[in-house]
């Protein structure tokens, strides 16, 4: 199976895919989009427009392509290499810039394959790269790996409710020990911060609403007790109706700034630094 | 600005019958809430009680804030917004707006309010006729600070003016950030290059850019533009100005967008250089409907030295770009832009430009319109209140004896005249009338008395010759 690397000159996350690859012995052909690989990437691009991640600042190097599978990005394509299609969901294309390596998912994917995640992360960070890694809180136990080996330099968790409705909005059983133990970590991380988005939720009568302030709150309550301090960066999220994949939730109206400060106003009640998305 | 080391205070000239009487309430430097009456009398002082400015509310209550932040670390901010009655009970407060943890400072939530905030009823906090102030339920805008980074204005820490809404119960309803609206104040080139460079920084805090100073916000309330279809004057909508950027704007209630401006430039059009370059203003608001010049804007235009602009021998570096040094009191229309009335050096009385220092305050100051049609106007950083008729004839002068320890001025903030009825704890005072004394003939105790021992005509001599020609100055229009 021939190997393609789409790179760009100068591009520092493109000289360690390279290096990664040559140091397993890797064959592949690189196309370099500002030298003579322009041509080549732009019939690329044409053929597999949906499969490439075009951000703010325009498509993310390196893109390495199997002739079956497309990965995009330092982590993703180290990843892959890695592992092949085991951490998809652990590891995705990343939208930080120069140093910083983020798309790291610690609850995204399968966690027996734990070990070839942090094995990811041990390279990316012996390459000098300053990680970003996310959490919804399971998988606690992969966490903790990640902080007694200190390979994130920041650390984002997205507690995705209180705890009575994690299961329903993340749609799978949680287990509220992990969560709790997860929630209580974070802090440890010397950059961290925990995020609410208010979620739409489907209840019992099958009617669609988003999480009340109220039950905001008792998510801002769950890091409060779990921590046993009131005093962390947390921010709370408007949901974007549009980036729905469930019909029913792609039809509400967003929630606005205004609304959202109701939100800050309860969860400042247990978390003091609570504060909204602009 | 030739200020004699000499001179009264207290109420100076008074004249019952073209002023609108009533009790005015000011912040006395460093003193607390003090309320006076026509003859100068201190009818009630809230001792202690800060005011950023104080507002008197009827029933007797007044609002003002229970202490200042170590100014170490705050820039001016307000550790809170109270209400409080005749006997200084807090029957409302506000400060939950932001978890301060300042060093060696007991950590508290602080409202950080500055400079400003209206209670629902009323669209400026002061007295109109039929639009009192809720003194037992409503919601209040604040205007606070908060910092913040925008690199879209400056890599430096910015302390950022926002306007919140808080309900009685103390839920903030409503926000907005006045950074976020960076793109739609018309900033020119050379204004950004200076804002980015130094954005008004000051130290406080380990430095931070103080970079708009709002230091006024007020709802617009009823009024004939709306009337009339010009959605931009929704009563909803809040006019605010920027003392640092020379800017008066109007917020857009609903989409939070900037719907209306004067500044940050005054020569962009016939108009605006008609009116002159408004310089480090205070107080910008829309006269309220039921008071004489309803519609129009009425504001303290300081001069001094504000705005952010190309450097100029005043301004080596162009922060605080545009200077005079003489105020003016100004009654603008928001939609011709003609100024209406005005209140300067010349209506004073002084011969400008030689003596237009003698209506100065470049910093701190007010304007108040009068049901009578008279304006009540702060000239604050002498702590000289003045009330003027249309006719610009001083009928009230007030000159506050209170020097601060800390700092050495017997500045007023702003001033508000309210109704009698709105005290009703107090009789309605006796208002004696006092005539301008005549400071040609007027002497301190051991100064020789007028006239001359003795004259002598020198034969040969021409008259003095009249007119501005003999001074070392001409004026800057000649």
């Amino acid at each position: 199976m021939s190997m393609t690397l789409f790179t760009s000159t100068g591009c520092l996350r493109c000289k360690i895919v390279k290096r990664f690859m040559e140091e397993r012995g890797l064959a592949y052909e690189e196309k370099d989009i500002k030298a003579d690989g322009r041509e080549a990437f732009q019939k690329f691009y044409t053929a597999n427009r949906k499969s490439v991640y075009r951000g703010p600042e325009g498509i993310e190097f390196p893109v390495f392509f199997d002739g079956v599978e497309i990965r995009q990005g330092l982590g993703a394509v180290i990843a892959y290499l890695h592992s092949g299609k085991k951490l998809d969901g652990l590891v995705s294309v990343g939208t930080l810039h120069k140093e910083w390596v983020d798309g790291l998912h610690v609850s995204g994917g399968d966690p027996a394959h734990a070990q070839e995640f942090l094995s990811v992360l041990r390279y990316l960070k012996g390459n000098n790269m300053k990680l970003r890694v996310d959490t919804n809180g399971k998988n606690s136990h992969i966490l903790r790996q990640v902080f007694d080996e200190g390979l994130a330099s920041q650390v984002v968790m997205d507690v995705v409710g209180p705890i009575n409705l994690y299961g329903l909005i993340l749609g799978e059983t949680v287990d509220a020990h992990d969560i709790k133990e997860s929630i209580a970590l974070i802090p440890r991380f010397s950059e961290y911060r925990f995020e609410t988005t208010v979620a739409p939720l489907i209840d019992q009568l099958g009617k669609v609403r988003y999480m009340t302030p109220r039950e905001v709150a008792e998510a801002a309550r769950l890091i409060e007790e779990s921590t046993g301090s009131k005093k962390h960066p947390y921010l709370i999220l408007s949901f974007r109706p549009e980036k729905a994949a469930d019909p029913l939730f792609k039809a509400l109206m967003p929630i606005t700034p205004q609304e959202l400060l109701a939100y800050r106003t309860a969860a400042r009640e247990y978390l003091v630094f609570a504060d909204i998305e602009k | 600005m030739t200020y004699p080391s000499v001179y009264p205070t207290g109420v100076t000239i008074y004249n019952p019958a073209k002023c609108w009487n009533g009790y005015t309430i000011f912040q006395a430097n460093e003193l607390g809430a003090l309320l006076i009456d026509m003859n100068g009398r201190e009818v009630q002082l809230w001792k202690g009680l800060h005011g950023f400015p104080n507002k008197l509310l009827p029933g007797g209550h007044v609002m003002g804030s229970l202490g200042q932040r170590n100014t170490a670390y705050g820039m001016q901010d307000q550790i809170d917004l109270v209400q409080v009655d005749w006997e200084g009970k807090v029957v409302w407060k506000f400060n939950r707006y932001e978890y301060i943890e300042d060093p060696g400072e007991t950590p508290q939530w602080m409202a950080r309010q500055h400079h400003d905030y209206q209670r629902e009823g009323n669209p400026v906090g002061y007295y109109v006729p039929g639009m009192d102030p809720l003194v037992d339920r409503g919601n209040t805008l604040i205007l606070v600070h908060k910092n913040i980074k925008n690199p879209g204005i400056s890599e430096k820490m910015l302390l950022d003016d926002t306007i919140i809404e808080v309900t009685w119960d103390g839920e903030i309803v409503w926000e907005w950030t006045c950074s976020d609206h960076i793109n739609e104040y018309g900033f020119s080139e050379p204004a950004k290059n200076i804002l980015a460079r130094d954005p008004n920084f000051r130290p406080a805090g380990g430095g931070m850019g103080d970079w708009m100073h709002i230091n006024s916000m007020s709802a617009l309330g009823p009024n004939k533009w709306y009337d009339a279809g010009d959605q931009r004057f929704h009563p909803d909508n809040i006019i605010w100005d920027g003392r640092e950027t020379n800017i008066i704007a109007i917020t857009d209630k609903k989409t939070g967008e900037i719907v209306w401006k004067l500044g940050p430039d005054y020569d962009t059009s016939r108009e605006l250089k008609r009116m002159g370059w408004i310089i480090g203003q205070h107080h910008a608001h829309l006269i309220p409907r039921g008071l004489p010049g309803e519609g129009n804007i009425l504001v303290f235009d300081n001069g001094g030295w504000a705005g952010y602009g190309s450097p100029n021998p005043g301004s080596p570096t162009g922060i605080k770009s545009a200077l005079r040094d003489y105020s003016r009191v100004l009654e603008i229309d928001p939609v011709t832009l003609k100024i209406i009335w005005q209140y300067t050096p010349a209506e004073a009385g002084y011969v400008m430009p030689y003596d237009s220092n003698r209506f100065y305050s470049p910093f701190i100051s007010s304007a108040q319109r009068l049901p009578n049609g008279n304006t009540l106007i702060t000239e604050g950083s002498g702590g000289r209140i003045i009330e003027v008729t249309a006719r610009h004839e001083l009928v009230w002068e007030y000159i506050s004896p209170y020097w601060g320890q800390h700092l050495n001025l017997n500045m007023v903030y702003r001033s508000y005249r309210a109704p009698y009825n709105w005290v009703p704890q107090l009789d309605r005072p006796e208002e004696v009338p006092i005539e301008r004394i005549d400071v040609k003939t007027f002497r301190v105790p051991g100064a020789a008395l007028p006239g001359r021992m003795k004259e002598t005509v020198v034969k040969g001599t021409l008259p003095y010759a009249g007119g501005d020609n003999a001074l070392c100055v001409g004026q800057t229009e000649e």
